[in-house]
């Protein structure tokens, strides 16, 4: 098993998912690239943690109420599932259909729309399109409960063209009423009482109701409708078939794919990949396994020019470290933390700062949020006690023929953490900081607690370096 | 669409629902776990709250005509009285009210009055350790039983906290448990122990040999999913609160099923007065249907209930107060759901 192909496998998993510890990665590696793909976009039982234990340890997540306690409920399922893709696609999903509970006033209603996007993250585009549009989450968000057959409110046919599908220049300002036309009449279940709690927020007599998709066809305006040039009586899933024909729709939706899986930006060699993608989208009738397929198996994706090509985002951050030291494996006093750090580190689960969503990239890092983010990974990582900083060591002690030196420190701990491929000058400061620690003898009957604080010093100061913060 | 079992016929009968959602001290209810009842009429009613909110919890009083008497609460913490995550509660024949802690892995102990009166347990698997305890039922005699949901067992304290014994270990077999939560006893001092894991009731003598099982995994009648509670009554019913299920299901003392209920609640006073004070709410209420067709995806008890108001939501507890009424706490939705057995 080379080197190369750890550091292949790894940075998979850190794009594909949240990462993988070292025995995770071995593990895979004697599966192969191409199996080891096609076992992330096939998921099986998820094994995560189960809903039932949650919900008797954390009765704010039976009921769901509250922002950061649904937030964490989700970040439980992220850390635990073995079906890391679905997962991370689910966070892909609620990036690019940002949907906020500042509007909602309603956390489960989110939970339920992230279970719609895992329902349907890798099957059809346009099957997730008109699940979307079903959601009521984002009926309340946008609006569409207020789009009735005789006043339409245009909210939601703007966004689902402008930042759901085809991006501006693609259509008119006449192809969104069309839009907004078709989808008069979808709105929610008892719709005035739930928007009346909605927009006041009271404190209501028994909690929460949550909300479902009702259609009601007395609302809906079955005129004719031209939209994109075509000529019918459209209803909403029409409009939606004849959105995903688009081309600008493929690139749109292949595009937003990469920059999240692949890089940050986009050059000469990724375009190449998102036309690969886009002529796969078409092929597949608009199947996101396959467009995904497409991305992960490309000689780019695989190159070490992709590598540590985008910031990991704040929850990607959290999760991949509290999965990396092995903590939340079950339920835990306090685990709203999860949700309330990614907060901190400037992304709310269902607290996006617009429709928009988060500006990715390099924005994730300014002076405020990095000390978030060192913080709690080192906190994380730094721990001797916690199981996955504790495989760490027990690694490095099996490996180890005698004291290590601060350089052989220095390069186990980078390796098992990443493997991390550091810079000339942070390998070195990290290594000036293990001389002045001294060596760490981690062999049987030698090992003391200094030596293993040792090490997870170490692997706290990593997490601090520039290299650890890219994905 | 999905459509809710109907409430099947039988001998219960829906008296009313107490209770109200709060996010403050005062009147009304933050995730309620567990009630008890007073000699002097007093209705005692524990309030969970969360992680999050540990300075809401406190254990309300008020009385069946809903006035609100106070409450009391020595704040969070690990010093005497104090609680972080109490579960199980329960009030003996000599006015003590019993509180589990499964935080902090102890029994305390109040007076009626909410003064502290002793404490026991530390986190561990020995004799007076526990982990995770979560129901507790006191004898006639004094004598505490307590389930412990980490530990898979039952220990058994005199009055003053000392540990009598411990039944049961990890496992699916008779006399094994898989974390268990609510107990009960009956008037003759048998315990029936809520299996939660097991999917089962099993039943004990006073001294912990098994003498039967009623249940299984299921949906159907006299199945259980994840049972939260169990009481008996004076006749020997068994009320079972069918948690995974958001249901409540009556066996005789066979342990042959009667009766399934869903859940009817109505607005209580408190709830009618709030509503008397938003209107708006309350006018888009009156042409809301609490009992809407779901969409197929929305197939799940718990998701049911989530839209469906008058549906038990996370029934945690069932009490039986002296007229043998019985209390159905719902930490889910803040209230008290009350139902008699007819005896003809």
């Amino acid at each position: 098993m080379s080197n190369a192909d750890i550091a292949l496998m790894a940075h998979l998993m850190r794009r594909a998912g949240f990462g993988a510890t070292r025995d995770e990665l071995e593990q895979l590696v004697g599966q192969g690239y191409e199996n080891v793909v096609e076992n992330l976009l096939n998921p099986g039982d998820a094994g995560v943690m189960p809903d039932d234990v949650i919900r008797r340890y954390h009765s704010e997540m039976a009921e769901m109420r509250e922002l950061n306690s649904a937030g964490a409920y989700w970040m439980y399922r992220m850390v635990t599932t073995r079906n890391q893709l679905e997962e991370k696609l689910a966070l892909f999903w609620h990036g690019l259909f940002a949907t906020g509970y500042s509007k909602l006033n309603q956390a489960n209603a989110l939970v339920n729309q992230i279970t719609t996007f895992r329902r349907h993250s890798l099957g059809s585009y346009k099957t997730m399109l008109v699940e979307l549009s079903k959601d009521p989450a984002m009926i309340i968000w946008l609006d569409n409960h207020d789009n009735h057959r005789d006043n339409i409110n245009e909210n939601y046919g703007r966004e689902l063209l402008e930042l759901f599908s085809m991006g501006v220049g693609n259509y008119t300002e006449d192809d969104i009423k069309e839009c907004a036309r078709a989808f008069t009449g979808w709105t929610l279940g008892n719709v005035e009482y739930m928007s009346t709690r909605a927009s006041r927020d009271s404190i209501w007599p028994y909690s929460r109701i949550n909300w479902h998709f009702n259609y009601r066809d007395y609302d809906h305006d079955d005129g004719e409708k031209t939209f994109l040039g075509h000529t019918g009586n459209f209803n909403g899933e029409d409009i939606i078939d004849i959105i995903v024909q688009q081309e600008a729709t493929a690139r749109f939706v292949c595009t937003r794919l990469f920059q999240f899986f692949a890089a940050d930006d986009v050059n000469e060699a990724g375009e190449a990949v998102i036309s690969d993608m886009m002529a796969t989208y078409f092929a597949s009738e608009y199947e996101i396994r396959s467009v995904m397929r497409t991305l992960f198996n490309s000689d780019y994706f695989r190159s070490e020019e992709s590598r540590f090509a985008r910031v990991k985002g704040p929850v990607e951050l959290v999760v991949g470290a509290v999965r990396m030291a092995g903590t939340y494996q079950e339920p835990t006093f306090g685990a709203d933390q999860l949700a309330r750090q990614a907060m901190y580190m400037g992304q709310g689960i269902f607290q996006p700062p617009s429709v928009e969503g988060w500006h990715e990239g390099a924005e994730w890092i300014d002076s405020g949020a990095l000390v978030e983010r060192v913080n709690f990974v080192g906190r994380e990582l730094g721990d001797p006690s916690n199981p996955g900083v504790r495989a760490i060591i027990d690694r490095m002690s099996r490996q180890s023929a005698g004291a290590l030196s601060p350089e052989e420190q220095v390069s186990a701990c980078a390796d098992l953490i990443g493997p991390l491929e550091l810079s000339e000058g942070t390998f070195t400061s990290i290594r000036e900081f293990a001389s002045e620690q001294g060596p760490a003898d981690l062999r049987d009957g030698s090992r003391t607690e200094a030596d293993e604080q040792r090490i997870a010093n170490l692997l706290r100061l990593l997490t601090a370096t520039r290299e650890y913060q890219l994905a | 669409m999905t459509t809710a079992t109907a409430v099947s016929a039988g001998p219960m009968e829906y008296l009313k629902t107490i209770g109200v959602t709060t996010n403050q001290s005062g009147r009304g209810f933050i995730n309620p776990y567990d009630c008890g009842f007073t000699n002097d009429g007093r209705i005692m009613v524990l309030n969970h709250a969360d992680a999050a909110r540990t300075a809401l919890i406190r254990i309300g009083v008020l009385n069946w005509d809903e006035e609100y008497l106070g409450e009391f609460s020595k704040g969070t913490g690990r010093g005497e009285g104090q609680w972080t995550l109490p579960i199980g509660m329960t009030i003996s024949n000599d006015q003590r009210i019993h509180v589990t802690d499964e935080h902090l892995h102890r029994v305390t102990v109040f007076d009626t009055d909410g003064d502290f009166v002793r404490m026991w347990g530390e986190k561990g698997d020995g004799a007076g350790q526990l982990n995770g305890p979560a129901g507790v039922a006191v004898a006639a005699d004094g004598t505490v039983y307590v389930a412990e949901q980490y530990n898979h067992r039952v220990q058994v304290f005199t009055s003053e906290g000392e540990p009598v014994s411990i039944w049961g270990e990890f496992g699916d077999g008779d006399g094994q448990f898989n974390m268990p939560w609510g107990l009960a006893l009956d008037t003759t001092g048998n315990v029936y122990v809520a299996d939660w894991r097991n999917d089962r009731i099993q039943k004990f003598t006073k001294d912990g040999q098994h003498l039967t099982t009623y249940g299984s995994s299921g949906t159907g009648d006299g199945e259980f999913s994840r049972p939260s509670a169990v009481a008996v009554d004076s006749e020997g019913y068994i009320y079972v609160a069918d948690w995974g299920n958001e249901r409540i299901q009556l066996l005789d003392s066979d342990g042959h099923f009667i009766q399934s209920l869903r859940g009817q609640a109505t607005l209580s006073k408190w709830a009618q007065d709030f509503m008397s004070v938003n209107p708006d709410e309350y006018n888009t209420r009156q042409i809301a249907n609490l009992v809407p067709d779901l969409p197929d995806h929305l197939d799940t008890p718990y998701l049911i209930s989530a839209q469906t108001e008058p549906y038990f939501w996370g029934p945690v507890s069932l009490r039986l107060d002296p007229e043998e009424r019985l209390f159905v706490v719902e930490a889910n939705r803040h209230r008290i759901q009350v139902y008699q057995r007819r005896k003809d």
